[in-house]
């Protein structure tokens, strides 16, 4: 730590003399360095591929590195397959957590601690060290080269239980007697009192989910082996595998076509995306 | 319309017991408040009538009908709760038509009930706007008027006045008050407020360790006390309690002290007692007239309509208040000649706590 304090005393200095502090320079250095590939990628996919490694910004623009990726790959077979895989464990994990949560926040089960103990086991383990025993499990249900497949190990998600247990422990137990003595039955206080209060937590989990699910790579590229199933992240891998010959100016195009609707919705929500990944990190 | 009874109604947690066998009848359109310390078991006592909790033993039943097993929804009542509990994602109007629409009422009934409702609790201008919009008092009246639409067998009040200052408290108490007396409702009002207790009530039940200790009309607990506690617990500020001898028809307080007790019941002479008197019932001697015992003033707190002197009784080691009219002429380290009227002298049993005056 003590770096940070010593740049923290010459920040102070610095600022009086209204020149950026270490910090702001090293949040730039590092956002930079963070958004280089991206430009990168704006650059190759405009561009004509003899401009891959000459940056003149003279460089005349061009949309052929897109619709040649777009011919070359069934790239709307993937999209379809992403967005499908997504919206289903998205779906899923709402399902199955908010029940599991609710039940966590409010049933007296005999043992809930414990059990509650080992679901959040579950946040210690890498999904990579499963990836055998999934792969076992859902060649057993014979789900292997299915979106199910690529889906259901996600679907029970310890992260989305924890999350709505917290949230639905904080809302006051007198919303829920109220709602008996008025004539609500289990499902139907979930439904009206509990859902709708952690609305907050449901969009933060939501967009922490989508973007971890539209990102996922290892776990699709083991368990499909065809177009029908691939999602876009697989698709791309295969597109640009270097046995094929790597053409950056296609690659990058492909490359951004996979992560366009991702690259507009963060811009879109920015706000909300910054907020639920730091509200999901300190709770 | 309904009343309410409970058998022997009993509580337990595992091992733990919380209530200790309570009977009690609510009449038909009565008020009866439940007051005690906090911890003492009543609001437990109106979540087993509500149906919130599980009755251990005993009976509970509304309006004739034994209601152990019924859920709180088939139990005919409403509660209203101390944090109100208004669903913060409805609107007011959402809010107060929630419990019909669950009932399956039809759309033209649930508007007319929730404007009647809106209307008597001048809630109408508000009808849309979100609880988090409304003030306390406001919300409050937002929780009655839920239970209102309703117009159910009986309402059950938890605490509801607790979280409000204390001028919107007394508001809200009277305007409660009105509210019961105009729809005649069956209602079990819980309160850890004494002044709320004694002002709202038709009927009390003051409690104490799950255990009913008296119930009666406010009057009849204030006047005679049946236990020490309920003499402690009811009036402010509280009763003053002295060790006493009963001996020869006179009360002896410390060393030689003797004081006139016509009133001590029969077969007692000889006995240890407690003495109970409340500090508006000690009157200053006026010039002339024959005091009972000399008071030494320690502190006095004038309040304008009323002042409230601290101090003790000559020789005697515990401490006393006072409760006199108006601002008197009363200096620290005066002595006060008092009166001990003797209607006005409660006796206990000191071990028991029991009382032992008729």
């Amino acid at each position: 730590m003590r770096p940070a304090t010593a740049s923290t005393s010459n920040a102070l200095t610095f600022t009086s003399l209204r020149l950026p502090s270490l910090e702001t320079l090293a949040a730039w250095l590092l956002a930079l360095i963070w958004i280089f590939p991206l430009l990168y990628a704006f650059w190759a996919a405009f561009h004509p591929p003899a401009f891959m490694v000459t940056f003149d910004l003279t460089a005349p623009l061009t949309l052929s590195n897109i619709i040649d990726a777009w011919t070359q790959a069934p790239f709307a077979r993937y999209y379809l397959n992403t967005f499908a895989l997504v919206t289903g464990v998205v779906l899923a994990q709402f399902v199955v957590c908010t029940l599991a949560g609710f039940a966590f926040a409010r049933f007296p089960i005999p043992g809930k601690n414990l059990l509650f103990m080992l679901v959040l086991i579950q946040l210690f383990v890498f999904p990579e060290v499963l990836i055998v025993e999934n792969y076992r499990i859902a060649s057993e249900l014979g789900l292997i080269d299915t979106l199910t497949g690529v889906g259901l190990p996600y679907v029970a998600s310890a992260f989305g239980i924890f999350l709505l247990r917290q949230t639905f422990k904080t809302i006051p137990r007198e919303l829920e007697d109220a709602a008996r003595i008025e004539g609500c039955g289990w499902m139907a206080i979930l439904w009206k009192v509990y859902v709708p209060l952690a609305k907050p937590t449901y969009l933060a989990y939501g967009l922490v989910s989508i973007s971890h699910h539209w990102n996922n790579f290892l776990w699709p590229l083991v368990v499909t082996n065809s177009v029908e199933s691939r999602p876009l992240t697989v698709g791309l891998g295969v597109f640009s595998a270097p046995e094929t010959g790597v053409n950056w100016a296609t690659v990058s195009a492909a490359t951004l076509l996979s992560i366009a609707p991702l690259l507009v919705a963060f811009l879109l929500f920015q706000r909300q995306f910054v907020q639920s990944f730091l509200r999901s990190g300190i709770r | 319309m309904a009343s309410i009874t409970l058998s022997n109604v009993r509580k337990s947690y595992g091992t733990t017991h919380v209530i200790h066998g309570i009977d009690l009848t609510v009449h038909d359109g009565e008020f009866v408040v439940i007051v005690g310390p906090s911890g003492c078991g009543k609001s437990t006592l109106l979540r087993l009538v509500a149906g919130l909790e599980e009755i251990t033993e005993g009976t509970v039943e509304i309006g004739g009908r034994v209601v152990n097993h019924l859920e709180p929804k088939d139990r005919d009542i409403a509660m209203v709760f101390q944090n109100y509990a208004l669903y913060p994602h409805m609107s007011v109007r959402q809010n107060m038509a929630y419990g019909l629409k669950m009932r399956k009422m039809s759309k033209a009934d649930i508007e007319k009930r929730v404007n009647w409702a809106a209307g008597v609790l001048q809630l109408s201008d508000l009808l849309d706007r979100r609880p988090g919009q409304l003030s306390g008092g406001q919300r409050q009246r937002v929780a009655m008027g839920r239970a209102m639409v309703r117009s159910p067998a009986a309402f059950l009040f938890d605490e509801p006045l607790s979280n409000l200052d204390a001028k919107l408290r007394v508001q809200m108490r009277l305007e409660i008050k009105r509210l019961q007396q105009e729809l005649r409702t069956t209602s079990l009002y819980v309160t850890h407020d004494q002044v709320e207790a004694m002002t709202m009530a038709d009927r009390l039940v003051v409690m104490n360790a799950g255990v009913a200790e008296q119930v009666g009309t406010p009057m009849e607990i204030y006047e005679r006390p049946r236990t020490v506690f309920v003499a402690g617990f009811i009036g402010s500020p509280n009763m003053n309690f002295l060790p006493a001898r009963l001996r020869g028809g006179m009360l002896e307080l410390g060393q030689g002290l003797l004081v006139e007790c016509p009133n001590a019941p029969a077969g007692t002479d000889g006995r240890d007692v407690t003495l109970g008197i409340r500090p508006e019932h000690l009157v200053v001697a006026k010039q002339g007239e024959p005091a009972d015992i000399q008071f030494v003033v320690h502190m006095v707190e004038p309040l304008g309509a009323e002042t409230l002197v601290h101090g003790r009784f000559n020789s005697v080691e515990t401490n006393v208040a006072l409760r006199l009219h108006g601002t008197p002429n009363v200096w620290r380290d005066a002595h006060l000649p008092l009166r001990l009227p003797p209607d006005a002298l409660h006796l206990f049993d000191p071990a028991s706590g029991v009382r032992l005056t008729e």
